[in-house]
C-alpha cells in the first residue's frame, strides 16, 4: 500500500528543503515567505515501502483566512494522508506550535520535525525533544533539513506513527469557561445531526463556527441550512457575550487559550535560553539599519545597482567568447555545408537564432546568481517591507511585492510564476490589478533584448541604462496599476501583515542549485521551444522563394560585374587572396551590394516578410522596420525569439557568414536603427503583450477577458509609448 | 514623563529625520497608545479592526498581552515588530490598530 504524507507548517519554516532533500526534487526554495502556493508531490521508496510526500503550502493556522490556508485544510481533510510532519522552526518554537495545536485539534495523525535545531542552538535555545514529545504525546524529531540530518529517524517516525493510526480524534484543549461551555453545546448538536462529521471533527467543526471560519460556515449552510443557523445563534450570543466582558471576539480568546496551552508545555523544562530572551539578534540589528525609513531605501538602491554593474561587467568576457565561438561554428558550417536550405536553416535559423540567446547565458548566470543571493540572505524580503510603502501609493498591496520581484523586478525573472504567486493576495481586485502589471517588468527573456541593445547602443553605460530600463518597468507598472485601480479595479485597500524571515548566511551550494536551475530553464527554452520556433520563423523568411525571373535578374547583374573586370580578378576573389588588389576589391564590393540586395529582396519576399511589410505603414511611426516587426511578432510567442529573429533577419542577408559581425554590430551599422529607435524598441518589447505562456497563465488564474485585455491594452501603451519616443526623439535630432 | 507628540507636531526637517531614527517616544507607561508611535518593548494591549485581520495576527502571535519589540524606528509608516522570536512588519493601517502600552 501507498503511504501518503503531507509536509506541513508555517512560511519559512524549511518544507520545500526537507521536500527536496526526501525526494531529490528541485522545487524552488527561498528565504521568504509564501514562495509555495500549491501543493507539489514527490515519490521517494523506502525499504519494500512506496510513500507519496506532498508539500504543502505554508500556513501560520488551519482557519481559512488565506488561499494558502484552505489549499493545506482542503488537501488534508480531502485527501486524509496517512500521517502529517509538521514542519517547526526550533529558534521559534512558540508561535510555531501554534499551528501545531490546530493540527492536534483536527486530529490528524502527527510527527514534529523539529527543523533548524542549530539555528536554535547557536541562538543559546536548548530544546528537551524528548520532554515535548511525552507533554503532546505525538512523535518529535530534531532534523536540520538543509544538511539531510534527522531526515531518516523522521521518515521512520512517520512510518510508525502511520501504521498505528487510528480514526481521527480531536484533542481538547480548555478555551475558557465560556467558551468550553458553548463548544459542548455546539458538539452535542453536531454530533446528534451528523453535521459535516464524514470531513471534519465534531469538536474541530465547533471550533471554526466560534473562529467565525468563512469556509466552513458556508459549507454548514449548504450541508443543513437549519442546523447551521442555530449553530450560528448560539456562536453569534457567546460572541456578543465576549465582546461585553473581555472587549474581544471568540478567535482572539482562542488565540490566547491557544497560546497559554504552548506556553505551559514550554514552561515544564521543555526550552531553556543560554541568552537573556529579550535581546535583539544580529538579523534585528540589521533590520535597523537596512529598512530604516532614510538610509534603507538608498541603500536597497545602492544593492541593485551594484548587482547590474557587477553582472555587466563579469559577464562581458564570457559572453564576447561565446558571440566569437558561435560565430566561428557559423563559419565552419558555412566552409562544409554545400550551398541550399540545409545550410542556410542551419546557419541562419539554428546557430543565429539560438545562438544567438544561448550568447547571453553567462550574464544571465551572473544575475540569477546575485538574485538567489539577495534571496537566500533574506534581504529580498526586506526589499518587499519597503517597497510596500510605495505600493500603497498605486492601490497596490505590500504582498504585491513579491510577484513583481519574482517576475523580474530585479530583472530576470519569469512573469509565469509571478501571475501564479498573486494567490497569496486576499482582495479580488488588488489581485488583478498586479496580475495585469506583472507582465511589464524585464523577465529572463526580455533580458537578452535589453542587454543587445544597451551593448549596441549604449556601451558607454550598460549598468546605468540597465538599471534605468529596470526603474522605468516599476513606474510603468505601478502606474498602469494605479490606472486600473482608479477605474476597472477600484475598490478599498487591504492591510499588510507579513513576517519577515531572519538574514541567514547563503550556502555556496544553495546558491549553485538556484543558480544552475534557473540557469538551467533558460538553456532548455532556448533548445527547445525557441529553437522550434526559430525554425519556423527561419521558414516564414525563406518561404516562397524568389521567384526565377528576378532571380535571373540578380544572376544577369552579377554576370556583368564580373565581365567587367578580367578573369584574374575574379580568380583572386576566388583565391580569398589577402590583401586584395583594388580591383578585385571593387568587384567584391560590388558582387556583395548585389547579393545583399537579393538576400533582401528575397526576405521581403517571403511570408515574414511580406508581413514585417504590410505592418511598416503603421509601426514606421515607431521607427520599426519590416526586419524589425517580424521579430516583434515573434515575440508574441516568447520574447527569448525577439533575439534570435532578429539574428536571423539579419544574417540572412550576410555575405560571409564566418567574418560576419556580432548582431549589435549589425544593429548599429543598420541605416534603420540608431538611439531613439533602440530606446521606442526597448520601451515597446518591455511592455507590450505578454508572452503566449503568460496570456495562458493569466487567464487561468482569473479569465480570458483579462488575458485578452492585457493583449490589447499593453500592446497598445506599448506602440502609443514607442511612437512618442521616436517622435519626440526625432524632432530633437536626438538620434 | 516624556511630552506626547502626534504626526503632526513634526513641524520641521529635524523633527522628521530625528523620528526616522527613533528618537522620538512613545506615550507614558500605562497609557494605550497606537503601536505605531511607540519603540522599543512594549505589551499590546487591544487589537482593533476587522475581525478576520485581527484573528490573522492572532495567528501570527500578535494578540492583546503579549510582549513585543519594535525594531525599526518610529516612521509613521510601516512597523517592524519582534513577537514570539518571528519579525512581523505591519502597515500603517494596521499599526494604528494595535494599542499598546510602553515596559
Amino acid at each position: 500500500m501507498q503511504l501518503k504524507i503531507a509536509l506541513a507548517g508555517n512560511p519559512n519554516a524549511g518544507k520545500t528543503t526537507l521536500f527536496n532533500q526526501l525526494t531529490g526534487a528541485r522545487q524552488h526554495v527561498g528565504n521568504y515567505p509564501g514562495i509555495t502556493v500549491d501543493q507539489k508531490e514527490g515519490c521517494i521508496i523506502r525499504g519494500e515501502q512506496k510513500i507519496t510526500i506532498t508539500d504543502l503550502p505554508g500556513t501560520y493556522s488551519m482557519t481559512a483566512y488565506s488561499v494558502e490556508e484552505l489549499v493545506a485544510r482542503d488537501y488534508l481533510v480531502n485527501e486524509r494522508p496517512d500521517v502529517v510532519i509538521d514542519i517547526v522552526d526550533s529558534s521559534n518554537l512558540e508561535r510555531n506550535l501554534y499551528l501545531t495545536c490546530q493540527f492536534l485539534e483536527l486530529g490528524v495523525p502527527l510527527v514534529i520535525a523539529l527543523n533548524m535545531i542549530d539555528v536554535a542552538k547557536d541562538r543559546g535555545i536548548e530544546i528537551k525533544v524528548d520532554q515535548l514529545s511525552r507533554l503532546l504525546n505525538v512523535p518529535v524529531i530534531p532534523i536540520i533539513a538543509r544538511s539531510g540530518f534527522g531526515q531518516d529517524d523522521l521518515i521512520e517516525a512517520a512510518i510508525l506513527t502511520a501504521s498505528q493510526a487510528g480514526p481521527w480524534i480531536s484533542r481538547e484543549i480548555s478555551y475558557g469557561k465560556d467558551l468550553d461551555t458553548t463548544l459542548d453545546t455546539l458538539v452535542t448538536e453536531i454530533t446528534e445531526n451528523s453535521f459535516m462529521t464524514d470531513t471534519y471533527p465534531p469538536r474541530y467543526t465547533a471550533i471554526k463556527y466560534l473562529e467565525n471560519d468563512e469556509q466552513i460556515l458556508e459549507k454548514g449552510q449548504e450541508n443543513n441550512a437549519d442546523l447551521a443557523g442555530s449553530l450560528e445563534q448560539t456562536v453569534a450570543s457567546v460572541a456578543d457575550h465576549t465582546l461585553k466582558t473581555l472587549d474581544v471576539y471568540p478567535e482572539a480568546v482562542i488565540a490566547d487559550q491557544r497560546y497559554g496551552y504552548i506556553k505551559s508545555i514550554i514552561r515544564q523544562g521543555v526550552e531553556t535560553h543560554r541568552f537573556d530572551t529579550d535581546r535583539l539578534y544580529t538579523s534585528d540589528k540589521m533590520d535597523k539599519v537596512l529598512t530604516n525609513r532614510l538610509i534603507g531605501p538608498i541603500i536597497m538602491l545602492l544593492i541593485l545597482f551594484g548587482l547590474y554593474h557587477l553582472t555587466f561587467n563579469l559577464s562581458e568576457l564570457p559572453v564576447a567568447q561565446l558571440e566569437s565561438f558561435f560565430g566561428w561554428l557559423g563559419g565552419i558550417v558555412d566552409k562544409t555545408l554545400p550551398d541550399g536550405l540545409i545550410k542556410s536553416m542551419i546557419t541562419s535559423g539554428v546557430i543565429d537564432g539560438v545562438g544567438g540567446i544561448l550568447g547571453f547565458v553567462p550574464l544571465i548566470m551572473f544575475m540569477f546568481f546575485g538574485i538567489a543571493v539577495l534571496e537566500d540572505s533574506g534581504y529580498l524580503a526586506r526589499v518587499a517591507f519597503m517597497m510596500d510603502r510605495v505600493f500603497r501609493i498605486f492601490g497596490l498591496h505590500g504582498s504585491s511585492v513579491m510577484p513583481f520581484i519574482v517576475s523580474g523586478g530585479i530583472a530576470g525573472g519569469c512573469a509565469v510564476p509571478g501571475v501564479m504567486a498573486t494567490r497569496t493576495l486576499r482582495s479580488p481586485k488588488e489581485r488583478m490589478a498586479t496580475l495585469l502589471t506583472v507582465p511589464f517588468m524585464n523577465c529572463g527573456a526580455k533580458l537578452p533584448v535589453l542587454a543587445l541593445l544597451i551593448g549596441a547602443f549604449f556601451h558607454e553605460n550598460k549598468a546605468l541604462y540597465m538599471f534605468l530600463f529596470t526603474m522605468l518597468a516599476w513606474v510603468v507598472a505601478l502606474l498602469t496599476a494605479k490606472l486600473l485601480r482608479s477605474t476597472v479595479l477600484r475598490g478599498d485597500p487591504t492591510p499588510f501583515i507579513m513576517e519577515l524571515p531572519p538574514y541567514r548566511y547563503p550556502t555556496i551550494r544553495g546558491l549553485l542549485i538556484h543558480t544552475w536551475e534557473r540557469t538551467y530553464q533558460y538553456i532548455k527554452k532556448a533548445g527547445t521551444v525557441i529553437l522550434g520556433i526559430s525554425i519556423l520563423l527561419w521558414a516564414l523568411m525563406t518561404f516562397p522563394g524568389l521567384d526565377n525571373e528576378k532571380v535571373k535578374n540578380f544572376d544577369q547583374q552579377r554576370q556583368q560585374a564580373i565581365t567587367s573586370f578580367s578573369s584574374e580578378v575574379m580568380e583572386e576573389i576566388n583565391l580569398k587572396a589577402k590583401p586584395l588588389s583594388e580591383e578585385a576589391g571593387t568587384l567584391s564590393e560590388k558582387l556583395s551590394t548585389i547579393n545583399n540586395a537579393e538576400a533582401e529582396a528575397t526576405l521581403r519576399y517571403s511570408i515574414a516578410g511580406r508581413i514585417g511589410g504590410a505592418m511598416e505603414s503603421v509601426t514606421r511611426f515607431a521607427g520599426f522596420d519590416w526586419r524589425t516587426n517580424i521579430a516583434l511578432l515573434g515575440g508574441f510567442a516568447a520574447k527569448e525569439v525577439i533575439v534570435s529573429t532578429l539574428g536571423t533577419a539579419y544574417s540572412m542577408g550576410e555575405v560571409d557568414v564566418g567574418e560576419s559581425d556580432s548582431l549589435g554590430q549589425k544593429l548599429k551599422n543598420d541605416s534603420h536603427w540608431n538611439r531613439v529607435v533602440a530606446v521606442a524598441a526597448l520601451v515597446f518589447i518591455m511592455f507590450y503583450a505578454p508572452c503566449f505562456i503568460t496570456v495562458v497563465c493569466i487567464a487561468k488564474e482569473s479569465s480570458w477577458n483579462w488575458a485578452f485585455f492585457s493583449i490589447g491594452f499593453n500592446t497598445f501603451f506599448a506602440f502609443l509609448s514607442a511612437v512618442a519616443i521616436y517622435q519626440i526623439g526625432m524632432f530633437f535630432q536626438l538620434a | 514623563m516624556r511630552r506626547k507628540r502626534g504626526k503632526n507636531s513634526d513641524c520641521c526637517l529635524s523633527d522628521r529625520v530625528r523620528g526616522c531614527f527613533g528618537r522620538r517616544g512613545c506615550a507614558a507607561k500605562n497609557i494605550h497608545s497606537p503601536l505605531r508611535n511607540c519603540r522599543g518593548r512594549v505589551r499590546v494591549c487591544k487589537v482593533n479592526g476587522d475581525r478576520k485581520v485581527c484573528a490573522k495576527m492572532a495567528s501570527m502571535g500578535l494578540y492583546p498581552g503579549v510582549e513585543a519589540d519594535i525594531i525599526c524606528a518610529e516612521n509613521n509608516s510601516q512597523c517592524l515588530v519582534k513577537v514570539n522570536g518571528g519579525t512581523i512588519s505591519l502597515d500603517p493601517a494596521t499599526s494604528e490598530n494595535i494599542l499598546v502600552t510602553n515596559l
